[in-house]
């Protein structure tokens, strides 16, 4: 082995590197970035909050609701039972507590929200510690401790981390790979010297944009509809809402993905920069849009970069058709599909308009 | 009198610092063959960009077919060669061709890429794939998609870099043939035995128009044998 050889290959690397001024940056940049996502997000050491309605018409006693204020974990409100039970659909709580009069006994009754399986867990132990409590202020044998009748709104006590992650993933994924194949393959367009060819002829920049958006949301229609049937069929994950009612959210969401990637691919001058944008634009969706943690339980100062992000409600909306069965015509579901729907039009808007760039 | 197929006054373009084009004047007779030669650099693309619409001139105007850049494009009047081929390496010869058939709105598609095929010699290659094709072919599959539509002016940058003698004279025989038919060809090159094939030639350097004339025109005002002397005494005297 020459020295001498080695050495003029490390040199001709590092020079390389030092004048592509953006893998610099991203090479140094992305890592902290994600750093500093990742403490934003599990640095704190605050503890999480279980947010507890208690039936104001068929609740149970007031110690018992005065030993739940006490815990810690727990936030504990008052409503009738029915404004709870909406409260509870609409996500604005973890739990309802409730009695119900039997002919011999009287029944505590919790209901969890239940779509999330950690949450489920750690809001009925919180309830329970609080049971505990008020029981006599100290710690009981599990056979003395009053039974409580627990109930679910939404999944069940088999419902496991696949059913509460699976409509994300399918999210992510379709969102993910779409992305990122767009913004290679245009690329390519722009750098092969095709893109100025095309636009050399009558077509014009927009019909160039929405076919693509046609040819390429084709595929990852098919490829969202190989993931759901997989999920569905394989992994024989829990389902509750409408096929037609996902494809369409997939729909609006590759549509967005497509045209984000054509938009960035301006931004990039070789591959490898095009795939650098992963870290810019993929990781802190996949922190921030409700994956690894639901949008409504992030940190204050991170939800407003939730706001700006397309997965924020796509995987709200799959997870509530999935998860929830809520219709097409749920205000949720409407909501989302009209934030996606905007989404859109700025990024084909953006991408039309990043083509403009190159006749400057 | 005739309209001019190509009217350029005063172009100039500057990509940052550099000056690429410097008040470029120009203009080009319906059914002539034109050839813009320089040197690397000189602004040859720029000016070839500008009347395909995809560089607007920073100053002066630009008159294409009695219409602007972009109106002459839209209206598919303009066929463009790239300097390299711009081509879909996935897909066949015949797809590639049909695709760009489909952006001009060629009527009776399957008979113009046949007989454009036909043309540039590649009608047994219509079913390969290009990623397949040697250089020169992919050249000439280049040459097809920019004739496909019976373009009235065809622009031709570098067109016969990486094309071996024998294919060079045909393609020139073709552009003589086309210009024939009115068909009005700028062309830019480097090469001096090719410029003398043009009915005028421009001299470019630095973005400007330094000489203008038949070869024959050219080689007497510089008091030399051959184009190639004549554009470096008129360089010379120029700068």
């Amino acid at each position: 082995m020459s020295p001498l050889r080695v050495g003029a290959v490390a040199r001709r690397v590092a020079s390389q590197f030092r004048r592509d001024h953006r893998t610099l940056g991203l090479l140094f940049g992305a890592p902290i970035l994600i750093m500093t996502l990742v403490g934003a997000l599990w640095g704190s050491t605050a503890a999480q909050t279980y947010r507890l309605i208690v039936a104001s018409d068929q609740g149970p006693a007031a110690p018992l609701v005065e030993a739940l204020r006490k815990v810690d974990v727990l936030e504990v409100s008052t409503a009738p039972l029915a404004e709870a039970l909406d409260s509870l659909r609409a996500g604005g709580a973890d739990a309802a507590l409730s009695t119900r009069v039997g002919f011999a006994t009287t029944e505590l009754v919790v209901t969890l929200e239940g779509s999330d399986p950690f949450r489920r867990g750690a809001t009925l132990q919180a309830i329970q510690g609080g049971i505990i409590k008020a029981a006599n202020g100290a710690p009981l044998p599990a056979g003395a401790l009053p039974t409580l009748q627990v109930e679910y709104l939404y999944g069940g006590e088999d419902f496991s981390l696949l059913d509460h992650l699976a409509p994300l993933l399918i999210g992510f994924f379709a969102f993910f790979l779409t992305f990122l194949l767009s913004a290679v393959s245009f690329l390519r367009e722009r750098t092969s010297g095709t893109l100025e060819r095309l636009l050399a002829t009558p077509l014009r920049r927009a019909e160039l944009v929405v076919g693509y958006l046609m040819g390429f949301g084709l595929f990852a229609l098919v490829q969202a509809a190989v993931i759901v049937a997989f999920t569905i069929l394989v992994l024989r994950v829990r389902y509750e809402g409408n096929v037609a009612t996902i494809f369409l959210i997939e729909a609006m969401l590759v549509i967005v993905a497509v045209s984000m990637g054509l938009f960035v691919s301006a931004f990039a001058r070789t591959e490898l920069q095009a795939i650098q944008f992963i870290p810019v634009v993929i990781l802190p969706q996949a922190f921030l849009s409700g994956l690894l943690q639901p949008v409504d339980q992030l940190p204050e100062v991170l939800r407003p970069f939730s706001v700006v992000m397309p997965l924020t409600y796509a995987m709200e909306a799959l997870r509530d058709v999935m998860i929830k069965g809520f219709a097409l015509s749920h205000e949720i579901v409407v909501r989302d599909l009209l934030v996606l729907t905007l989404f859109a039009v700025v990024t084909i808007a953006g991408a039309i308009l990043s083509i403009r760039r190159e006749v400057a | 009198m005739v309209a001019a197929a190509l009217e350029a006054r005063d172009v100039s373009k500057t990509f940052g610092q550099i000056a690429a084009l410097r008040g470029l004047s120009l203009t080009i007779e319906p059914g002539r063959i034109y050839g813009l030669l320089g040197p690397n650099g000189s602004g040859k693309t720029t000016f070839i960009r500008c009347v395909a619409g995809l560089v607007k001139p920073d100053d002066g105007s630009l008159r294409v077919l009695g219409a602007s850049p972009r109106e002459a494009i839209a209206t598919g009047r303009i066929g463009y060669m790239t300097q390299s081929a711009a081509l879909y390496p996935e897909l066949s010869v015949e797809e590639n061709l049909s695709f760009f058939a489909a952006l001009e709105g060629v009527a009776s598609a399957k008979a113009r890429i046949e007989a454009a095929l036909r043309t540039v010699d590649l009608l047994e290659r219509r079913g390969s794939v290009v990623a397949t094709l040697s250089g020169g072919m992919r050249q000439r599959v280049s040459l097809a998609a920019a004739l496909l539509h019976e373009p009235r002016l065809l622009l031709l940058d570098e067109p016969t870099v990486g094309v071996d003698p024998s294919l060079r004279r045909e393609f020139w025989d073709h552009f003589r043939e086309l210009a024939s038919r009115g068909v009005t060809i700028l062309v830019s090159s480097h090469v001096m035995d090719e410029a003398a094939r043009c009915d005028r030639l421009g001299l470019i350097r630095e973005g400007r128009l330094i000489a203008e004339g038949t070869a024959t025109e050219l080689t007497t005002r510089a008091g030399t044998d051959d184009l190639e002397s004549a554009f470096l005494s008129l360089s010379a005297a120029e700068a």
